[in-house]
């Protein structure tokens, strides 16, 4: 089961965090997010993708200025979740054409979105980027009319 | 006016510190918090859409909350949607706004509007509470077998959800199955999938059931596995991969002692566990799934070798990521297929110079894993050539395997001793103080070795590359106790070493830079020695030993003028600086044990050192409460009160913790014996400190030296303590854990214990029933208000937070209906908005509230409430005041 997706600049700041465990306060979530981005940053390109993290795995993987950490329980396929990262970024990649840090920034919503329909309570639900995108396009066009 | 969102953004990018951010923030949220307490309808979306961005940085943003519940409220879907957003991401614990919104999304729930209910249910899947989850089971079942896929896969993950939290709804769930998994869309059979293994983890006996589904789940496989490309799913080649390893997951799920079904995925395993290449990762990622499934299930040995090989082959490759999951089966392997293991113990060993530190370190426990008397000496060697190119903390731990190693396997003690002067000389000062202590132990036990292992160290100790202390410190304790015999035999051998040149040797180190004071002590015990050992020495000796008398080091300085001392009573010095006993570990504590055991039955607990014990024990024991505690969320009260005091006593008095404990732990059988356990494995802590102090002690009497001299053989025997202290050490981690699973069965006797002590904890209890059940307040003309308490904290203050629920059993609809509530002055009360004023008749709706009370003094005090129910029934407008004082909640 996943129990987060973070998107990180290189900086280290969060450009998107998606918990799927309950209960974690503010002053945790970002003290988590620090310790696990400030361990992920450190690695060196030729280690493993994995890093042990309290009881969790975290799984990462860089795209040019962003990393893409995922933190999964025990039982998790880490090859798979390496996979599901790259389907993310691809599916993300087509929907903003070449998508960017700024992307993300600015359409956070939409990054929300694509997501959700992703995976939903640590589950992979949609692994095709046809139907992960087909909602947005669809709301999209809505808000246009509306416009 | 509030910014645009994209200002705001640009904002915080163009802050240059940390501290400007937060300004920028505080200011923004200033804003927001105005624009929400306007009712500003327009730029509600907007603020939300900040917030989300706000809280993402980190900041506090909990007051956009119940503005998330005013948009999903909002018909419009631009509304909804970044409503639903904000309330998955600003809204974690609060139960109150999630049990408001549990309406919102009923509604939504059965919209027409298909992207509406998707919402909802990515809402739920998110973040919803048992409660909410509990109440809306129905609709998501129902939803389960909508006509669209795209609601079907996203109300299972929901299902998936509720069985997580509330777990007794799995049978609604169990029906649902077989559907989903023959569905077309991948999206739903792969849901399907994880509905039916969370079913399965959480319901073990439903397995037997499932099992059926294995033949279909070997033809879907197959059907992936030979697809070759489907435009669909296709992932570099490979044919929807996250479907393929989650079938494979499951079938391990279904296989795991069941020899049939794990025939019947025998053939399938095979050709996905062979046939697949290993240069991508998504090929790896199914193969990597297939192994695991294929070492769970009941497979043939055949297989399993398969299995293993295609690990091996990972081993082998060049990507780091297969390199660690396989490793890492490999490691879960071990002790069921440690022959296969062992065939591939040359890829495992070239692991260990990986350049990643965390596949070295797996590597470095499979290795310990494949480990047995016969290849011990060889593995070892691998072990022992990796130590010097590895960083410290690598060091340290190859040496702590190294050392186990030792213990498990050691074919002789030549080789014990050859070993681990070994990782003495390379290991350098990052070793663990075990190898000292073995060392010591197993010289003093072989004669026969005590001059083969001084005159190593010796030569050795001769070539300036090694003098790391520990070896220092080893090598001169060795030379000092077995000084004699090594003069005397290598005379015989015709060796090149005399005293002469050891006293020269031990001088030099003296003075050297290099050495540590620490080092130095156990040289200047080296050198007395020799003077008992050797004769005719002494004046080089004591001319050695004279200027450390007024070494700045104070405890240097000390030995060195007792050691001078000692010089004028030489009928003493022989006996005080004789050989030392051998060292026979088990014996010892088992008579140790034993003792204290005795000791504790007669009752003996008074004296002071054992009062220590069991303030240590408190300690443990309240430690041990609060993880268990930890672990289960549900709140025992009585244990909560309990800890909430101890922690309190704990720093203040210790006098008052004892006595406190001794309330406690003065009571049944089963409890004392648990205590006994504590105390036992402290008290052989204890013991053995003692236990060598006591042996300096009967050496030093009489002497007018002590103290001093106490202290010095006791430094001689805390080599030999030292590993036993370990050992207890290890001990009493196991015993800590066996406390654990013993307090957890004591729970029980604890609480029936404390009530009986405590008229508070009566009435805890009472409100545990309490909270349990829900409570009538108010029943009449068919209108019934039930509220239920929970009693907690908001912000440190103890609150009871309570739901109201009215419903309508009889056949007119009420409408106008509107509950008051008022407490007196002591509290403070706040009640939300109901969510409708009107009631169903026949019990066919309800309305609910929220009710929080704060407490305003210090003092306990007994809840009561003061209730104004007003409603219109048959046109009739009613007004009824009620006192509800009954409530058995104090707080």
């Amino acid at each position: 089961m996943i129990k987060f997706i973070l998107i990180v600049n290189k900086l280290g700041q969060t450009r998107l965090a998606q918990y799927y465990t309950t209960g974690l306060s503010i002053n945790k979530r970002v003290a988590l997010e620090n310790e696990i981005t400030r361990r992920c940053l450190s690695r060196k390109d030729k280690e493993c993708s994995f890093l042990e993290f309290r009881d969790l795995k975290v799984i990462y993987r860089r795209y040019a200025s962003l990393f893409f950490l995922v933190g999964v329980d025990e039982e998790e396929n880490e090859l798979g979740i390496l996979e599901f990262i790259h389907c993310l970024v691809e599916t993300l990649d087509r929907y903003f054409e070449n998508v960017c840090e700024l992307d993300l920034m600015f359409n956070i919503d939409k990054a929300y979105m694509i997501l959700d329909e992703m995976a939903l309570n640590g589950n992979i639900i949609e692994t095709n980027k046809k139907n992960i995108i087909a909602p947005l396009h669809i709301i999209d066009q809505v808000s246009k009319k509306l416009k | 006016m509030s910014m645009q969102v994209r200002d705001l953004i640009k904002a915080v990018r163009g802050c240059k510190t940390a501290q400007k951010i937060r300004e920028v923030i505080t200011r923004e949220s200033a804003l927001i918090r105005n624009s929400f307490r306007k009712e500003d309808k327009i730029n509600r979306p907007r603020n939300i859409y900040k917030l989300i961005y706000i809280h993402m940085l980190g900041f506090p943003s909990e007051f956009g909350q119940l503005e998330c519940l005013k948009l999903i409220a909002n018909p419009s879907y631009i509304g909804k949607r970044i409503g639903y957003l904000g309330l998955s991401i600003l809204v974690t614990e609060n139960q109150e706004v999630l049990f408001m919104s549990t309406n919102i999304i009923r509604n939504d729930l059965s919209s027409e509007d298909r992207y509406v209910v998707g919402l909802a249910l990515a809402a739920l899947g998110n973040i919803g509470s048992p409660e909410m989850l509990r109440d809306l089971a129905p609709e998501i079942e129902k939803l389960m077998e909508s006509e669209s896929s795209y609601l079907k896969k996203k109300a299972t993950l929901v299902a998936i959800r509720t069985i997580r939290l509330v777990p007794e709804s799995v049978d609604r769930f169990i029906g649902k199955v077989r559907t989903l998994i023959g569905e077309k869309n991948h999206g739903v059979v792969l849901t399907g999938l994880q509905l039916v293994l969370s079913i399965v983890k959480t319901e073990p006996e439903t397995i037997v059931k499932f099992r059926k589904l294995v033949p279909g789940l070997v033809r879907m496989l197959k059907s992936l596995v030979n697809a070759g490309y489907s435009s669909e799913y296709d992932f570099r080649g490979t044919a929807d991969p996250f479907l393929q390893y989650n079938i494979l997951r499951l079938l391990r799920y279904l296989g795991e002692g069941s020899k049939k079904s794990s025939k019947l995925m025998a053939d399938i395993l095979t050709q996905v566990g062979t046939s697949g290449g290993i240069s991508k990762n998504v090929e790896i990622a199914i193969l990597y799934e297939a192994v695991s499934t294929i070492l769970s299930i009941e497979s043939d040995s055949k297989l399993r070798v398969t299995a293993i090989n295609t690990l091996s082959r990972f081993l082998s490759g060049r990507h780091n990521n297969s390199k660690y999951v396989a490793l890492n089966t490999l490691l879960k392997a071990v002790n069921t297929e440690p022959k296969s293991l062992k065939r591939h113990r040359k890829v495992i060993v070239e692991c260990l110079k990986d350049k990643d530190i965390s596949i070295r370190r797996r590597a470095l426990d499979l290795v310990f894993g494949i480990m047995d008397k016969k290849n011990v000496e060889s593995l070892t060697q691998e072990l022992l050539d990796c130590l010097p190119k590895a960083e410290k903390e690598f060091r340290y731990d190859i040496t702590a395997k190294i050392c186990t190693a030792i213990e498990k396997f050691s074919p002789n003690d030549k080789w014990q001793i050859d070993t681990l002067i070994k990782v003495l000389t390379i290991g350098g000062q990052y070793i663990r103080d075990d190898v000292s202590s073995m060392m010591t132990s197993v010289i003093g036990r072989n004669p026969d070795l005590q001059y083969y292992t001084s005159k190593k160290l010796f030569n050795i100790l001769l070539d300036d590359r090694y003098r790391n202390q520990t070896f220092l410190q080893v090598s001169s304790w060795v030379i000092g106790e077995y000084g004699d015999i090594l003069m005397q035999k290598s005379e015989k051998d015709g060796e090149l070493i005399n005293t002469t040149q050891a006293l020269d040797l031990f001088q030099i180190l003296l003075e050297s830079s290099r050495t540590t004071d620490e080092t130095k002590y156990y040289i200047l015990t080296a050198l007395i020695k020799f003077s008992t050992r050797i004769e005719g020495y002494d004046e080089l000796i004591k001319k050695i030993i004279k200027p450390y008398r007024e070494h700045v080091n104070v405890e240097l300085q000390q030995r060195a003028c007792e050691f001078f001392l000692l010089f004028d009573y030489n009928e003493i010095r022989d006996p005080i600086l004789d050989r030392m006993p051998i060292f026979v570990e088990k014996e010892i504590e088992l008579e140790i044990e034993e003792e204290v055991s005795e000791n504790i039955n007669k009752g003996e607990n008074n004296d002071i050192q054992k009062n220590t014990q069991i303030i240590q024990n408190q300690i443990n024991v309240n430690q041990n409460i609060q993880t268990v505690q930890n672990t289960q969320n549900t709140g025992i009260n009585e244990l909560l009160m309990l800890n909430t005091e101890t922690k309190k006593t704990q720093p203040q008095n210790k006098q008052d913790s004892l006595n406190f404990l001794q309330e406690i732990f003065s009571g049944s059988g089963s409890r004392s014996n648990n205590n006994n356990n504590n105390m036992n494995n402290n008290n052989n802590n204890n013991n053995n400190k003692t236990g060598g102090q006591g042996l300096g002690l009967d050496l030093g009497l009489g002497l007018g030296l002590g103290l001093g001299m106490n202290n010095q053989s006791q430094r001689q025997n805390q080599m030999q303590t030292q590993r036993q202290t370990q050992q207890n050490q290890m001990q009493n981690q196991r015993q800590t854990q066996q406390n654990q699973r013993q307090i957890n069965q004591n729970q029980n006797q604890n609480k029936n214990q404390n009530q009986s002590q405590n008229k508070s904890q009566n009435q805890n209890q009472n409100q545990q029933k309490v909270q349990n059940q829900p409570f009538v307040v108010y029943e009449k003309n068919g209108i019934k208000i039930e509220m239920n308490f929970k009693v907690g904290n908001i912000r440190g203050t103890p609150a009871v937070m309570s739901i109201i629920k009215t419903t309508n059993i009889s056949s007119i609809p009420i409408s106008n209906y509107l509950l008051q509530v008022a407490v007196p002055k002591t509290l403070k009360a706040q009640l939300s908005q109901p969510s409708g004023q009107t009631i169903p008749p026949n019990g066919n709706g309800l309305v609910n509230q929220q009710l929080q009370i704060i407490k305003l003094v210090q003092q306990k005090t007994q809840l009561s409430i003061l209730l104004r129910v007003t409603y219109v029934i048959n046109g009739q407008k009613i007004v009824e005041n009620k006192e509800v004082s009954n409530i058995p909640i104090f707080f």
